[in-house]
């Protein structure tokens, strides 16, 4: 996976005013740690860490630093909720060679056997690889997979040089049948007999009979 | 339609409508998703009609997610009452729902369907939604 360049600035003003006021400044305040060093905070530039983090896994080198640039990969996203802005980002510090636990995604492919419905359990998969070589994703081909079949962790082939972090058993999705429509229709009628509004609450008859009492 | 089978207390204060959701954010047992831009209250009453409306719509093959539970109970007083003589009786079961929050999750069906489902669905909410799909590989 090619690393993206991204220049970074240390920060010496700490806390939740300069961090709104960088993010203002239309940059991303993110601490930088790993191998036993003390935290460092660092800012970056707002679009790029926007464009590098839609790859997953990305390896990201810090330019600018003091003491020379940085390899890291991100650990933690704090997003926005509504708006999905980056307000911070944590950096681990990673080495050439160094083996790492990350989680690569899942890409379906295919469409099972008519009157199957795919369940898919696991959308990310947790791999040890080396953090220079960590694969981008894992394909899964579901087509023509019968009702019941399945397909666990073990049954994925890794590229060379990552091992599984997880059980082989791990169940990552299967082929269970589809409702009918009519199971639906049934569902749906069973489940829309409106309730008495005044019986909502579960222990609403037995209290009011009680004060009544009282 | 969904109800506590068992609550602590009948009567609780109403809960608190500030700030943004914590958790539960991104989408994450399906797809697509149906995500709140407001805050508000939502029923279970809102969330049945929403379910029906979006499996109404997939017909089969899809698989529905409700992230929401209406686990807080709300009063009200009887119409026409003098104020005081006590709390009111409990109405309704609702959801307290924060912008950001997902609230209904989707998957199995292409991504068309799914979209005009979780339309249908957002019709019977009380607040502004969006659709949102499932981002892969984010740290």
């Amino acid at each position: 996976m090619p690393e993206v360049h991204i220049a970074a600035t240390s920060r010496t003003e700490l806390g939740k005013g300069p961090a709104r006021r960088e993010r203002q400044a239309g940059r991303v305040p993110a601490v930088l740690y790993g191998h036993g060093t003390s935290p460092r905070h660092v800012s970056l530039p707002g679009h790029d860490v926007l464009l590098a983090l839609r790859t997953a896994n990305v390896l990201i080198r810090l330019d600018g630093l003091d003491g020379g640039s940085e390899l890291a990969l991100p650990k933690a996203v704090q997003r926005d909720p509504i708006n999905g802005n980056v307000e911070h980002v944590d950096l681990l510090l990673v080495r050439r060679g160094e083996k790492v636990t990350v989680e690569i995604p899942l890409n379906v492919t295919g469409e099972v056997e008519p009157g199957g419905l795919l369940d898919q359990q696991l959308v990310q998969l947790s791999v040890e690889a080396e953090a220079t070589h960590i694969p981008p994703g894992l394909d899964i081909d579901v087509t023509g997979m019968e009702i019941g079949a399945s397909v666990t962790a073990g049954d994925l082939a890794l590229p060379r040089g990552s091992s599984l972090a997880v059980d082989a058993d791990t169940l990552i999705l299967h082929v269970i049948p589809a409702p009918t429509a009519a199971q639906m229709e049934a569902e749906i009628g069973v489940e829309a007999v409106p309730e008495a509004p005044e019986a909502a609450p579960a222990e609403a008859a037995p209290a009011e009979q009680a004060e009544q009492s009282e | 339609m969904l109800i506590p089978r068992r609550t602590k207390h009948r009567k609780q204060h109403r809960p608190d409508r500030s700030g943004a959701a914590k958790g539960g954010t991104r989408v994450t047992f399906g797809e697509y998703g149906i995500q709140a831009v407001e805050h508000s209250y939502v029923t279970n009453r809102q969330i049945e009609a929403a379910r029906i409306a979006m499996t109404r719509h997939i017909r089969r093959g899809g698989k529905v997610w409700i992230t929401i539970y209406p686990d807080r109970p709300l009063t009200k007083k009887p119409a026409e009452t003098r104020m005081g003589s006590g709390k009111g009786a409990p109405e309704w079961w609702v959801a307290n729902v924060k912008p950001g929050r997902v609230m209904f999750e989707l998957s199995g069906v292409p991504e068309p369907v799914a979209r005009e489902a979780l339309r249908r669905a957002m019709h019977k909410l009380p607040m502004k939604c969006k659709f949102v799909k499932r981002e892969v590989g984010e740290a």
